[in-house]
């Protein structure tokens, strides 16, 4: 009897991810278009100097995640249905680890949110005049609440899967989840901008790392049950 | 050598009656044919023997050496291939198996070799499954099912979409590999009923 270590089924998950998503470009497109098309259409509507100087820092902040938000939504929602759709789940079940198939698309939504942001914030800085006094704290900030909002995002995106009408179902499922997190994300990424000490960024990262340790810890214990039944 | 042992399983689907009280074994070095017709419940005995699906009456075992297997331990003996079961069209035949021999923990396989037994040319490995016939398609899942050396293999409908020749080399992979699995082969097909030591009739 063979059995390869959860590592090694987990790169394994994650390297048909990205093979797959780079021929078939699904989540690629849907996040790309509507982080684009809103970033354009924000930046075109208030552009650099359409909000008051003590406003910018709050509400740049929650733009930014907005976009990002809803961009990664569009995206990360799928990557359990596609494989119910596509009748491949059952493939996946009797050769994979439950958890290997948690890690491998987790990694890989995680990715998909890292590009997403090393492509938007920079883009959105220049567009906007988001000026950023911590660009270290801004970096802390996008890279634990992209991890948090992967993990989250891949959690309720394996729940509803096997459900009818399971886009509906993301947003009425993430929405609590997330909810928290986006605030803990904007006032981090609010402290970046006001304050050229990293440490300001900690109480927010401090909520945003703990939001997403939670998710995970419930999302190993829970999955495999998901996953099989 | 693993054993399947099955009692006493059946299955509703709501108010609906799927199967009633199958038992029985799957012993290594033998072929057990689940006959039946359409909507008989022959898939979903499939399903429950490998673990996907639960019996709402009775329990099906996994033995090896006598000692009773974990659920999470019988995936690894497990190989299956069924109608609703897909693989990867956007990945090529090759990467398929690639694939599921890296999930499986299988290191050293000759993937080309395995295709051509079951009829599949060298030019058609680095293609597309999307791009696949349904008979080519059922060749790569066979190959899927069989690349880890299975202990159980569940094979439903083993030879839908194969064409003659390819019903005679699923015929051939059964034979070669009945020595060291149990199988399990879901049919209506007259050809592959033939291939059995024992059968279950759902028909009633």
């Amino acid at each position: 009897m063979h059995r390869s270590t959860l590592l090694a089924e987990s790169l394994a998950v994650l390297g048909k991810e990205v093979a797959s998503e780079l021929r078939r470009r699904v989540a690629l497109n849907a996040i790309g278009l509507f982080a684009v098309t809103t970033l354009v259409a924000v930046a075109y509507q208030i552009g650099p100097y359409g909000l008051a100087e003590q406003d910018r820092p709050f509400l740049l902040s929650a733009l930014l995640w907005i976009i990002l938000f809803f961009a990664a939504t569009a995206g990360l929602s799928r990557v359990f249905v596609k494989e119910e759709d596509a009748h491949t789940a059952k493939a996946l079940r009797l050769a994979a680890r439950p958890l290997a198939v948690l890690y491998g698309k987790l990694l890989f939504n995680l990715l998909l949110l890292l590009a997403l942001e090393a492509i938007i914030v920079p883009l959105y800085c220049a567009l906007m005049g988001f000026a950023v006094k911590s660009v270290g704290g801004l970096v802390l900030v996008m890279v634990a609440g992209g991890a948090a909002f992967a993990v989250t995002s891949t959690f309720v995106a394996a729940i509803i899967a096997r459900a009818s009408g399971s886009n509906a179902l993301f947003a009425i499922l993430a929405l609590p989840l997330l909810l928290p997190l986006l605030v803990a994300v904007i006032a981090g990424t609010r402290a970046a901008a006001g304050s050229p000490e990293l440490l300001a960024v900690f109480p927010a990262l401090r909520a945003v790392v703990s939001l997403g340790g939670v998710t995970m810890v419930t999302a190993i214990l829970l999955f495999p049950v998901v996953w099989r039944d | 050598m693993v054993t399947v042992r099955f009692r006493d399983v059946a299955k509703r689907f709501g108010g609906q009656r799927v199967l009633a009280g199958v038992s029985g074994e799957l012993r290594p070095g033998r072929v057990l044919v689940v006959a039946g017709p359409n909507g008989s419940g022959k898939s979903t005995f499939l399903n429950i023997l490998a673990g996907l699906l639960r019996p709402s009456r009775g329990d099906v075992q996994y033995l090896e050496d006598d000692r009773v297997l974990d659920q999470e331990d019988w995936y690894p003996t497990l190989g299956v291939a069924a109608p609703d079961m897909a693989l990867y069209e956007e990945l090529t035949a090759f990467e398929n198996l690639q694939l599921f021999a890296r999930l499986r923990g299988v290191h050293a396989h000759d993937h080309a070799a395995l295709l051509e037994e079951l009829g599949l040319a060298a030019a058609h490995h680095h293609k597309p499954l999307g791009a696949f016939s349904s008979g080519m398609k059922q060749r790569v899942k066979l190959a899927q099912a069989v690349l880890h050396r299975p202990s159980v293999l569940l094979l439903d409908e083993p030879s839908a979409n194969l064409d003659e020749d390819g019903h005679r080399r699923v015929a051939g992979l059964v034979t070669r590999l009945r020595s060291e699995a149990a199988i399990a082969v879901a049919t209506n097909d007259p050809r592959e009923m033939a291939w059995g030591d024992a059968s279950i009739d759902l028909a009633g």
